[in-house]
């Protein structure tokens, strides 16, 4: 059987799309586990949150739940884009397959962004289903206009995704430090907390800005252009930013891996 | 014969006598690099794992790159790779600059690093085949016929539809070498490639692997510390020591570089009397009696076979058979390096 007289035709854009988005969707329906598994631990997690938030607090927590529900939802949506992006790409290290995306002709950012794309979209479905049972347990309404909070959202966990990088660039220089890197999902809390609108300055920080303004969308009914302009720019400004930087920050962590030898080390 | 005697004896390596088809002189080599160093670590730490290589690889060409462990194989692939930054030097692929055109060069290389895990277990034998080929810059619908090709050599067909994860190490290893073939790359890098293979495994991917390469024309460097197979598939051999090219050659021409002019000689009545007298003028490497026929291995050069011959035809000793001692390609290296089998060591920490 002879191999020689194959006829290809060049790979675009496009087909590297479908490729790196269909390898996301595989791997999502194929391995239900991981993602049912987080979802329970979300909602039982939340559960005795709220439940024991209640016993202590009474009608004080009561009177902030929208708040608490829809901060709780923009964790789980943070959360989830950060670690599947700091997590993925210590598998692909560990794998063998970072060196060989590094080896294309597209090189690996397209790639990295592409799935960015699919965590961003995977985390925003089950965070969705997260949201819609705390609804229900909390017996609690949103005003949920869905142009409004999925581009709010959105953009506020895109500067989550430059901070995955930047912690998946430790990963590929110092190996095996997951576990401690996963620890910052919880200033993510803090984060979330930060009076964006009162400290000027706190606006700038991951996911301040973003918070404050989902807060608005969805318990106030803000609609998105309804928001001041700079608002929105400062939204826009801190998701490219902190996703730029913390993708330079993975490019320099890998130029310094493969400088320093060991990039395919695990 | 030492390595630096070796060199001395032999040509450099940019004209060494690899086969070449005339019809390929114009083209740039397949690899080209130059003066290829890097150190790892700093000041009195500082290892240096490759020592100012230079390599002229012609396209087309099988070559095995040897070495003890240490010796610097791996960081010189990763180098030309660029996944290791060398501290001097260039690496020119298909005419192409890595350092400076690195997305221009990668349209023409793949490589299996990290033996079976290349790939992704979680996706099946065809997915993994399919994706690859699109990051390797080339539409899977076009080249399905060439996957299907793959599976069947690489006895995969029925395993297609299978998770990489629920394979044997062996058919793992066979999904991660066809998963660099499935692209259009014409440059591919290959370390270990039969690593973890039984007997069987091993020959029907040598012989594949060649079969490919030859149909495809494929330049393939192949790291392997089993010489059967670098000597099974390589036209070219290189040998490293130290981070240092000792040896680069054809299979044949290194055979014949250490050539240690023996010869075998087997006799019935060849008695212990005059086993000593030639012990006492001659060197005798080998000597054994088995089932009253003694055989005997002696270095020596032609003149000193005839004398030989002339001793023992004077002590009326009959020859059943005179042979020449071939030395194989496990004995070179043993001779360059100063290692035994590479096999016997353990772990390449590089």
């Amino acid at each position: 059987m002879s191999d020689a007289p194959t006829e290809s035709r060049p790979a675009g854009y496009l087909d590297l799309s479908k490729a790196v988005l269909y390898r996301e969707y595989l791997i999502f329906v194929r391995y239900p586990a991981n993602a049912a598994g987080g979802l329970v631990f979300s909602i039982v997690f939340f559960a005795l949150l709220f439940y024991g938030g209640r016993m202590l607090a009474g009608q004080a927590l009561t009177d902030s739940i929208e708040g608490i529900v829809v901060g709780y939802f923009l964790w789980t949506l943070s959360v989830g884009a950060y670690s599947s992006i700091s997590n993925d790409i210590g598998s692909e290290v560990q794998w063998g397959t970072l060196e060989r995306h590094i080896m294309t002709p597209f090189g690996f950012a397209p790639v990295a962004l592409l799935k960015g794309v699919a965590k961003v979209v995977r985390t925003f479905l089950i965070s969705s289903v997260i949201l819609g049972i705390m609804l229900v347990i909390t017996g609690t309404s949103l005003q949920l206009n869905l142009l409004t909070t999925v581009v709010v959202a959105v953009l506020s966990i895109t500067s989550v995704l430059g901070l995955g990088f930047a912690a998946g660039g430790i990963s590929v220089l110092y190996k095996r430090i997951g576990n401690w890197l996963n620890l910052l999902q919880f200033g993510f809390i803090v984060l979330i907390s930060a009076p964006a609108f009162d400290l000027g300055w706190t606006r700038f920080l991951p996911l301040a800005q973003g918070s404050a303004l989902l807060q608005r969308a969805m318990i106030d009914g803000t609609r998105l252009w309804e928001f001041p302009l700079v608002d929105l720019l400062v939204l826009v400004g801190t998701a490219v930013g902190y996703l730029g930087l913390g993708y330079l920050l993975f490019q320099r962590a890998t130029r310094r891996a493969r400088r320093l030898g060991v990039l395919g080390d695990y | 014969m030492t390595s630096d005697q070796y060199a001395a004896a032999t040509r450099s390596p940019t004209d060494t006598d690899v086969e070449r088809p005339a019809d390929r002189s114009a083209e740039p080599a397949a690899i080209a690099v130059e003066g290829l160093s890097k150190r790892f670590g700093s000041d009195d730490d500082a290892v240096t794992a490759v020592d100012d290589v230079s390599l002229r690889i012609e396209p087309g060409s099988v070559v095995g790159l040897l070495g003890p462990n240490g010796a610097g194989k791996t960081t010189t692939i990763k180098s030309i790779l660029g996944m290791v930054l060398p501290d001097a030097g260039t690496v020119r692929i298909q005419g192409i600059d890595v350092a400076e055109n690195p997305r221009q060069a990668y349209a023409h290389v793949d490589a299996m690093l990290e033996g079976a895990r290349n790939d992704y277990w979680r996706l099946t034998v065809r997915e993994n085949l399919r994706y690859f080929a699109t990051i390797g810059g080339v539409a899977p619908d076009s080249v399905a016929d060439r996957h299907d090709r793959l599976l069947d050599q690489f006895d995969l067909a029925a395993k297609a539809d299978e998770p990489v994860r629920n394979l044997s190490r062996g058919m793992k290893q066979k999904v991660s070498l066809a998963s660099v073939l499935a692209s259009d790359a014409d440059v591919v890098f290959l370390d270990e490639p039969t690593l973890g293979l039984d007997v069987e495994s091993s020959l029907t991917l040598r012989r594949e692997l060649r079969r490919i390469v030859e149909e495809r024309g494929l330049t393939a460097v192949i790291s392997s510390h089993d010489m059967d197979v670098i000597e099974a598939v390589c036209d070219r051999v290189i040998i490293m020591n130290d981070g240092r090219i000792v040896a680069d050659d054809t299979v044949t021409n290194l055979r014949q570089g250490f050539e240690t002019s023996a010869f075998r000689l087997t006799s019935p009545d060849l008695d212990a009397d005059t086993l000593s007298a030639v012990r006492q003028r001659f060197d005798v490497t080998d000597a054994t009696a088995r089932e009253g026929t003694t055989t005997v291995e002696v270095a020596t050069d032609s003149d000193g076979f005839y004398d030989l011959t002339a001793l023992l035809r004077e002590r009326d000793v009959t020859l059943a058979s005179v042979a020449t001692v071939e030395p194989d390609l496990e004995e070179v290296f043993v001779e360059l390096t100063g290692e035994r089998d590479p096999r016997h060591n353990g772990g390449d920490p590089r």
